[in-house]
């Protein structure tokens, strides 16, 4: 199981057969008994330790194999707790004994006490495996305890004992007089148990089998003249009995071979009562001749075999225990499953064949195989029959060519099925078996040749899976109890045309496959307890389902994956019309793959997440060769930030109180602030930007204010509200009755407003909640547009003040324009077009007197020119229609007005004036960028903390807390961690700690980066800290810059850092 | 007097000369190579950074200095950091091959960005990313021209990216009120300038929801107001109607 060179890894990944679970048949002749057992291999790399999760469901036992020199490596931890958790027995095989005598040259004695410590090793982790379990069980009886306080209050004794002494937990660890371990040496193909050695040596001494079981392994030793086992072989200095019946004969049986002692050898196998063949014995590599005698001597698949057929459990003997677990997802007890599902569990426990028995099958993954190697593609044997029948056709051809030569009337062409018919039907089964083949519906269409077909990886649990068989699938979100509350109870009418219940399906089983290694069997039927490839499922199982033939049944627990995916990459095919096959081929590798994840950003990319680097490299093999067949191209995906302003700082980069020393005089720092604000627009020193259209029509007046962060996250949470609440707002706008908008919303929206009320506080934010404008960007973010003129009121809230007076509904308008200027601003920033966050925006003032008088004196030359009666009664109205009718006018003919014509329409002008003041307001505030952050869970163990830690600090990422988890020596500790800095950060974490430690990462908030973007040192010790510069690392500012030049973007980075120092030989020297 | 031999012919390295007209006289300055435009541009503040020397030339290669009353007479001043800062700012520049090649790259890759932000895969209604467009562009060898502005070229890029690939404009959405009377009238002058018809109420007012192209909108803009003499209202839903929040395949 553990596979550590990635070398081979990769060999193994060009046989993408190799990877996937292979499931193969044994049968075994176990004393009188025959067994038939399945044996799923799976990958030992952590990257696939989905693939043990898959593999470990539909199994009862396992077979842990430990490297006998590399000794417990951290996979096999995680395999081992993979198998306790999904509650499976498992037996271990020390593999690769033979590197203890040929490579590292250990004694007999130094080999036993080094397989000891490998097994204590082992044991010690089945250990902590077992007391935390034990820990949790006590802790959640003590939680229950408090929640029924009704126990007897008097006896309130402390139970100090940790419940651990009270468990039996003799029967959990390995050891070799048990019986579940196995020492091999696969590579010369031998193997033993104890056992094996306990009867042969049983008649050689005389001394009994059960005495010799019990003292192979362990500090015994033998007294040879009194023929009695001691104990306490290391006191007297006397060789354990495992070294002097066992290993010592090993050992010089690869003493003699290597030394090539001829007679020694001949010696050996005379005794052993072995036949070597010759040609075998006179090969000159020794590796060969013991691999020729080992296995006769002590095969390895009896030793092995053996201990599966006596030490794992068949399906009958599966757990109350492990049933429960499985049916309850969860916090769920099995308790509060509804009866008809605990009734399932009975039949769980018999795992009967009857026909009445309900079919429950586990679909663990999905694997997908080429069409072409499906079974009824396949070119098959031809059976004496269809022999019989093709010459029969052929003889008909013959006869029709003949009788057309003759020019007579040909005969009728006979089709396949007519074929059938006149074939003879001696033999009654085979013929059925015939009909039934014919019968079956071809499921790969045949119109693309290598097309892939998935074939569902899955274990009977109960009854007989049969095919055409029609079975509810059930996925793994579904709940029995919405299922009997959907449908009356008693239902009869067929279960076709149930009411849909989400996340069932009712389909019928198509083909069912026997899966012996690459190759697939039909099967016709197949009986519970046994593994089977289902066919046809793609379209009702992604990746994972639960199949029964009742509908009560509950879906399976999850599959309990060691490795979560965390490695982000953003994939795009090399020509970009290549797109959809790309989007094909990652739905496809999505069902195929237990462990991926796939995400289609806002941003357009395609994200693929994956454990690891291996299984990415894999994804993208499978991607490249299989599921898609394009070039693709693999990239870092975009990191997204967010801008922002803050209060100005207090103190300066080198803590010294901003006001109080002289700033250094700097010449071109005075360039650098002209360059920032245009003439035109006027700043006062409070930061309120005052702005004029470029028809010098209208002006307005802007400021830029942070918001505090807690009414950001308030706006964040309820962007769906404000979105409801525009809705709202618009709809009263064009007075439409607002009856129809839930109660509750409103509710809500009052709740809403008055959280921000509650936050908004002081002088600055007098009244601003009743104020509010809108929302920005996309009306719905988390940033505010304040509206303080007075001429023209209208909120969020209420729309409109003075729906009625067309005044207002003119101003709707322009105010129109002046929001969607808002939205704009907001949607990119003057950092580095990234949205903005937490930044309001008050217009306090908005003056159009120029436009009205101008729209004014358009109306009276109108007026005069048309002739037009305008009364005094209704002037309000026809200002507004001259007003826009004047815009019109203007557009249309030039001559009229031309300074308003050159700059395009009004509004437009407007937005765009808008967007302007806005960013102006904020570029004279300190800006501050906001990067994304992950919260970061990581497990380590203790010893590994520091390396983890030296990760961490690498990549800026901050701890949170640190925790040990009780029980076992694993630490918990939770950290944050720009988004930024992600990219490599998993396979970093994991090389560190040699794989001890595994990071998850989630998405968490938006935080602010403290430095400033645009720093430049300008006192005296900022000076004499940084240097004139300051090119020691600014964070924030090579953010901006790397996103600045994604886009395209103007970036202030000079060329040629050192004019001097470019290179200056010119091209034709 | 010296032979003008190639052995002894100095090359000038790293030297970049800005030549002014002025007054008839022409004036030279020696700068450092690729950083004339960073000083225009204002990222290289250091002067000394930018200029070889302070001293105005007639001819650089021949090291002949101005003489004072020519610079007085044209200038007006006989300070030569001031004469020397004006001719960086005014003078003419050969761009250096470097500097020509940023510019190139930054007026690319912009025009990628405006592309990416403007359109939309037709089938997903999700946008495409900015690699993907630029190396779309590289596959249609096109060509940045550096005296159009971005946004022009990137127009350009979207028709002739449209016979490659599956890629549209992002759509507007708009909201018309109109007059019913006129309605009807209007919409069948509208129709050829809308791509999709979300919604049409006929009320008192006739309101329609829709789709159009970006491109259309000055002129749909120009329509209603003539047609309706300014009774008729467009509003702006969105201005891309692109699928928002990120998607999981399940």
């Amino acid at each position: 199981m553990v596979l550590n060179s990635l070398d081979k890894m990769i060999q193994l990944q060009k046989n993408t057969a190799n990877i996937r679970n292979i499931c193969v048949l044994a049968h075994v002749d176990h004393g009188n008994e025959e067994y038939l057992i399945n044996l799923i291999d799976s990958p030992g790399h952590v990257d696939f330790s989905s693939e043990v999760s898959t593999a470990v469901r539909i199994c009862d036992g396992c077979i842990i194999v430990v490297d006998a020199v590399e000794g417990v490596c951290p996979q096999t931890q995680a395999v081992l707790r993979q198998a306790w958790l999904e509650n499976i027995r498992p037996v271990l095989v020390i593999n690769k004994i033979d590197r203890l005598i040929v490579e590292l040259k250990f004694t007999p004695q130094e080999a036993y006490s080094h397989l000891k410590n490998i097994l204590e090793q082992i044991n010690a982790l089945t250990g902590t495996l077992f007391t935390s379990k034990v820990l949790e069980e006590r802790a959640e009886r003590e939680t229950e305890s408090q929640v029924n306080p009704n126990s007897e209050q008097g006896e309130q004794v402390y139970d100090w004992s940790t419940g651990l002494e009270d468990t039996d937990d003799s029967h959990l660890y390995f050891s070799p007089e048990q019986g579940n371990v196995v020492f091999t040496s696969a590579i010369d193909g031998w193997g033993f148990g104890i056992e094996h050695f306990a009867r042969i040596y049983s008649q050689k001494i005389g001394i009994k089998k059960e005495v010799l079981m019990k003292t192979l392994w362990g500090d015994y030793y033998i007294n040879m003249k009194a023929k009695k086992i001691m104990k306490g072989d290391q006191a007297k200095g006397k060789k354990p009995l495992f070294v002097q019946l066992i290993l010592e004969n090993i050992w010089s049986l690869y003493d003699a071979v290597l030394k090539k002692d001829k007679e020694k050898i001949d010696k050996i196998v005379t005794s052993l009562g072995l036949k070597i063949g010759a040609r075998e014995a006179r090969h000159s590599d020794p590796k060969v001749q013991i691999n020729a005698i080992c296995s006769q001597w002590l095969p390895i698949s009896h030793a092995v075999l053996a201990m599966v057929c006596q030490k794992l459990p068949s399906p009958l003997d599966i757990t109350a225990e492990r049933v429960e677990r499985l049916m309850c997802t969860g916090s769920q007890t099995f308790d509060s499953l509804p009866p008809e599902t605990q009734a399932l569990k009975a039949a769980f426990m018999k795992c009967g064949s009857e026909d009445t028995a309900p079919v429950i099958i586990f679909v663990s993954k999905m694997f997908a195989v080429d069409a072409k190697a499906l079974p009824q593609n396949k070119p098959r044997p031809l059976t004496q029959e269809e022999i019989a029948q093709r010459r029969e056709r052929a003889r008909q051809r013959h006869a029709e060519k003949l009788a057309a030569a003759q020019g007579q009337a040909p005969l009728e062409p006979t089709q396949d099925g007519s074929a059938l018919e006149t074939c003879p039907k001696g033999d009654e089964p085979r013929g059925d078996e015939q009909q039934v083949e014919n019968m079956t519906p071809k499921p790969v269409p045949q119109e693309e040749n290598n097309q892939e077909s998935f074939i569902a990886f899955a274990r009977v649990f109960s009854g007989v899976a049969r095919r055409g068989k029609k079975i509810f699938v059930l996925g793994p979100k579904y709940s029995p109890l919405e299922f009997l509350r959907r449908v009356p109870l008693g239902f009869s009418a067929p279960p076709d045309d149930l009411p849909p219940v989400p996340h069932m399906a009712y389909c019928a089983l198509e083909n069912l496959y026997l899966l012996m290694g690459r190759e697939l069997e039909y099967l016709e039927e197949v009986p519970p307890g046994n593994v089977l490839g289902i066919g046809g499922l793609q379209d009702f199982v992604l990746k994972s389902a639960t199949l029964c033939s009742l509908p009560s049944c509950p879906p399976f627990i999850p599959l309990n994956f060691e490795a979560t995916p965390i490695v982000r990459v953003a994939i795009e095919p090399k020509h970009p019309s290549e797109m959809p096959q790309l989007v094909k081929g990652m739905k496809l590798l999505n069902q195929a793959d237990p462990c991926v994840q796939i995400l289609i950003q806002e941003t357009g990319e395609h994200v693929l997440v994956t454990a690891g680097e291996v299984h990415l490299q894999r994804c993208l093999d499978d991607l490249k060769e299989r599921f898609a067949k394009i070039h693709i191209s693999v990239s870092e995906p975009i990191i997204p930030f967010r801008e922002t302003i803050t209060k100005p700082p207090k103190v300066d980069m080198v803590n010294e109180e901003i006001g109080k020393q002289q700033k250094v005089a700097v010449i071109h720092q005075m360039k650098e602030d002209q360059s920032k604000i245009p003439e035109g627009i006027q700043v006062d020193s409070d930061g309120l930007i005052t702005i004029t259209t470029p028809n010098k029509l209208a002006t307005l007046s802007v400021r830029a204010m942070p918001l505090p962060e807690e009414v950001t996250q308030i706006l964040e949470e309820n962007s769906d509200l404000i979105r409801s609440v525009e809705q709202l707002t618009s709809s009263l706008n064009e007075g439409e009755n607002t009856q129809l908008i839930h109660q509750k919303t409103q509710e809500k929206i009052l709740e809403f407003k008055g959280k921000l009320e509650q936050h908004l506080t002081g002088r600055r934010w007098r009244n601003i909640v009743d104020q509010i404008w809108s929302f920005g960007p996309r009306k719905c973010g988390p940033n505010i547009l304040v509206n303080k003129s007075e001429d023209f009121q209208n909120s969020v809230w209420t729309g409109p003040a003075d729906k009625a007076s067309k005044e207002a509904s003119r101003y709707r308008d322009l105010g129109n324009s002046i929001v969607s200027g808002f939205q704009l601003a907001t949607l990119s920033g003057p950092m580095c077009e990234e949205p903005l966050m937490g930044v309001c925006f008050v217009l306090e003032k908005w003056d159009l007197s120029k436009f009205e008088e101008q729209g004014a004196s358009d109306l009276a030359k109108e007026g005069q020119e048309e002739n037009g009666t305008c009364s005094g009664g209704n002037e309000n109205q026809q200002l507004q229609d001259g007003c826009s009718e004047a815009l019109e006018k203007r557009t249309s003919q030039k001559g009229d007005s031309p300074l308003t014509d050159c700059y395009g329409p009004f509004s437009g002008q407007l937005i765009a004036t808008m967007k302007e003041a806005c960013r102006y307001a904020l570029q004279v505030k300190p800006q501050r960028l906001m990067a994304a952050m992950y919260t970061c869970e990581i497990m380590a163990t203790g010893d590994v903390l520091g390396r983890v830690y030296a990760v961490l600090s690498k990549r800026e990422g901050r701890v949170l807390q640190e925790e040990m988890k009780e029980g076992t020596d694993m630490f918990i500790i939770k950290a944050v961690l720009p988004v930024a800095e992600s990219f490599g950060f998993a396979d970093e974490i994991r090389k560190r700690t040699s794989g001890l430690a595994s990071p998850q990462l989630v998405f968490s908030h938006w935080e602010i980066i403290p430095s400033d973007p645009f720093w430049v040192p300008t006192t005296e010790e900022e000076y004499l800290h940084f240097g004139e510069k300051a090119d020691s690392e600014n964070q924030a500012r090579k953010y901006m810059n790397a996103v600045r030049k994604r886009k395209g973007l103007y970036v202030e980075e000079k060329i040629v850092e050192h004019a001097e120092k470019q290179r200056t030989l010119s091209k034709n020297k | 007097m010296s032979i003008f031999t190639p052995t002894n012919q100095i090359r000038l390295t790293n030297v970049a000369v800005v030549r002014m007209k002025r007054a008839g006289k022409r004036f030279e300055i020696a700068c450092y190579k690729n950083k004339v435009v960073g000083w225009r541009s204002g990222v290289e503040k250091d002067l000394d950074e930018v200029l070889q020397t302070h001293s105005v030339f007639v001819n650089v290669s021949k090291g002949q200095v101005a003489k004072k009353e020519d610079l007085i007479s044209a200038f007006g001043t006989d300070d030569q950091t001031e004469i020397c800062k004006q001719i960086l700012i005014k003078g003419e520049v050969q761009v250096s091959d470097k500097e020509r090649h940023t510019q190139l790259e930054q007026m690319f890759r912009d025009i990628a960005t405006i592309v990416a932000d403007k359109c939309v895969n037709p089938e997903t209604k999700r946008p495409y990313t900015v690699i993907l467009i630029e190396r779309a562009m590289k596959d249609i060898h096109y060509s940045v021209k550096t005296n159009k502005s971005t946004k022009q070229q990137a127009l350009e890029v979207i028709k002739q990216l449209k016979e490659k690939m599956k890629i549209e404009r992002a759509h507007m959405r708009l909201r018309f009120i109109l007059p019913v009377n006129e309605g009807k009238k209007l919409k069948e002058k509208l129709k050829p300038l809308i791509k999709v018809i979300e919604s049409e109420d006929y009320g008192q007012q006739l309101e329609i929801v829709c789709l159009i192209d970006p491109g259309c909108f000055r002129e749909i803009d120009e329509l209603i107001k003539k047609e309706t003499k300014g009774k008729g209202s467009l509003e702006v839903l969105n201005l891309k109607d692109v699928e928002e929040g990120d998607e999981k395949f399940e």
